[in-house]
């Protein structure tokens, strides 16, 4: 410790000496620096720093083909350093006349959970901290009180008894609230009626969380984990790739399979055919059908004027 | 600039020098412990292991004949005439109550078509005159492999749905102009001697470790 002396010291003595002065100046010093360093040791966690080339990337929209290719590439060496897996990346645009379209017929679904499961897998969602796109509720018969509803029902057997289960996801709105207050436009409609979400742009506010009335918005608290082997390798930009810590997503009606022609994730694992999906611009599609021909009987929270692109609907 | 002297410019005390330097040590501990950061740390969550693969299996639940030709499984069972005799239906014998009784051989059948007995009857659905297909009641005689007709001769609304897509399970593609739609029979996912689906485990529904207020309010989570 450096000893400041006093400049009018009396004696030569006290030069090396050790005022109450000195000391406590040089005292605040050092753990004044030592609390810096404390406050800033954070910091030693950080190991993924974000890269130049993702920190200096343009908006989605104002990507061009060569741009989006350099994007893709570098997803793709990020994800195989991580997982050690090399991953099938695309940015798959919406189709001419396709409006997408999900029917869930009430009276089938047995509340199995196996669609919430099925979408984790094939999104790639965190796993611990688990994040989950899709929540089934059980209601009582008789009422639509979602106040009435459980979602954490732990039955040894489907489907109970006076009850019926209503699964929610993102309900994909014609009007989506979230999309209104999102400051930076990370998140929009697409003209085949998907609201997706740019990882790399989103800021983490959770301004849409707050404004979605479905809770179909997820943020990713911590940093995501995903076993190794339970890695969707086909991916997609505004899809399924793998999110980091700080950012939202949510059900994007798995747009990785669903513009490549295919079923999402959810519909194909439900073992009852309660979930129907299709192109509404399509009149011999089965969700025409469906609209046409059945009990449509609601879009959830209608009167929130977000006009819902998911139906529910009823047998008999 | 005239500085603040104590009135002892001279030594300090032995005893302020062992205070200060107590101090002093404190301090430098305490920024040790600061840089090292021994508190403050958030504990790490337990992991949450990964689900079942068996929640996230799509195979149906039950294979229909054309499934099992086609996956080579053993089709004794449907080879009526090794033990029945041809031209000569066998007859259907019937309890002190007129429920049917299942013969032995059938042991594994299980009636439970409806929630009365009057499709609980064999020529209802399969053909006594030739017992290797299956007979509408207008007439019409189907292949095993061809059955959904004959049970949408009765549940003509579901059978109409079902032609549409609304009603059974769809996989494959949506978009027909990319691949093909596979579209599951009725007995892919019912037993057309008992039709009503049982009732099933459900996957593990959220996982409790992030409510903690539900926890602290005894709410029953699922654990696993």
């Amino acid at each position: 410790m450096v000893a400041n002396n006093p400049p009018n010291a009396s004696d030569k003595t006290s030069d090396r000496e050790l005022t109450r002065r000195s000391f406590l100046r040089g005292s605040a010093a050092v753990s004044g620096v030592a609390a810096l360093a404390a406050s800033l040791s954070p910091l030693r966690e950080l190991k993924d720093f974000t890269s130049t080339e993702q920190f200096l990337q343009k908006y989605y929209k104002e990507l061009n083909p060569e741009d989006m290719q350099k994007v893709i590439n570098r997803i793709e060496g990020e994800v195989q350093h991580q997982y050690g897996i090399r991953p099938h990346v695309r940015d798959l645009k919406p189709m001419d006349g396709v409006e997408f379209v999900y029917c869930l017929n009430l009276t089938r679904c047995i509340g199995c959970r196996k669609c919430v499961h099925a979408c984790v897998a094939e999104n790639n969602q965190s796993r611990s901290p688990e994040i989950q796109y899709i929540r089934v509720l059980k209601l009582p018969h008789g009422s639509l009180d979602l106040e009435k509803a459980e979602h954490r029902y732990d039955t040894k057997q489907v489907p109970e008894k006076g009850f019926f289960y209503m699964p929610i996801q993102c309900q994909q709105c014609k009007n989506p609230p979230c999309v209104k207050v999102c400051p930076v436009n990370a998140t929009w409609q697409e003209k085949d009626g998907i609201t997706v979400i740019d990882y790399d742009w989103c800021i983490g506010c959770r301004y849409c969380e707050a404004a979605c009335p479905y809770w179909a918005r997820r943020f990713n608290f911590a940093k995501p984990q995903i076993p190794k082997e339970r890695l969707n390798p086909e991916m997609s930009y505004l899809g399924n790739r793998p999110r980091k810590q700080g950012v939202m997503e949510k059900c994007h009606f798995c747009i990785q399979r669903t513009r490549a022609g295919r079923y999402p994730a959810c519909l194909e694992v439900c073992p009852v055919g309660a979930r129907k999906f299709g192109n509404i611009l399509d009149p011999n599609s089965e969700v025409s059908h469906i609209l046409r021909e059945k009990r449509v009987f609601i879009q959830l929270k209608e009167e929130m004027g977000t006009s819902p692109r998911f139906f529910y609907y009823f047998d008999k | 600039m005239e500085r603040f002297q104590p009135d002892n410019t001279g030594e300090p005390a032995p005893r302020t020098h062992l205070v200060l330097v107590g101090i002093f040590i404190g301090l430098l501990g305490l920024a040790a412990m600061f840089v090292a950061d021994l508190w403050g740390r958030v504990p790490a969550q337990p992991v949450i292991p990964p689900v079942d693969v068996k929640f996230l299996e799509t195979t149906p639940w039950r294979q229909s004949y054309a499934d099992m030709v086609a996956a080579k499984e053993d089709m004794s069972d449907f080879d009526c005439y090794a033990c029945h005799e041809k031209g000569k239906p066998p007859p259907i014998r019937y309890d002190a109550n007129q429920k049917i009784i299942i013969p032995k051989e059938h042991a594994n059948i299980k009636m439970g078509h409806g929630n009365h007995d009057r499709n609980n009857l064999c020529y209802n659905c399969h053909n006594e005159a030739n017992l290797v297909t299956l007979q509408v009641r207008d007439g019409r005689e189907l292949k095993f492999d061809n059955s959904p007709p004959l049970c949408g001769s009765c549940h003509g609304p579901t059978y109409f749905d079902w032609e549409n897509g609304a009603h059974g399970r769809t996989s494959g593609y949506w978009n027909t102009k990319q691949g093909a739609t596979k579209r599951l029979q009725c007995v892919n996912c019912h037993n057309p001697h008992a039709p009503k689906i049982p009732t099933r485990e459900p996957a593990p529904g959220p996982h409790s470790l992030h409510d903690a207020a539900a926890v602290a309010a005894g709410v029953k989570t699922n654990s696993h």
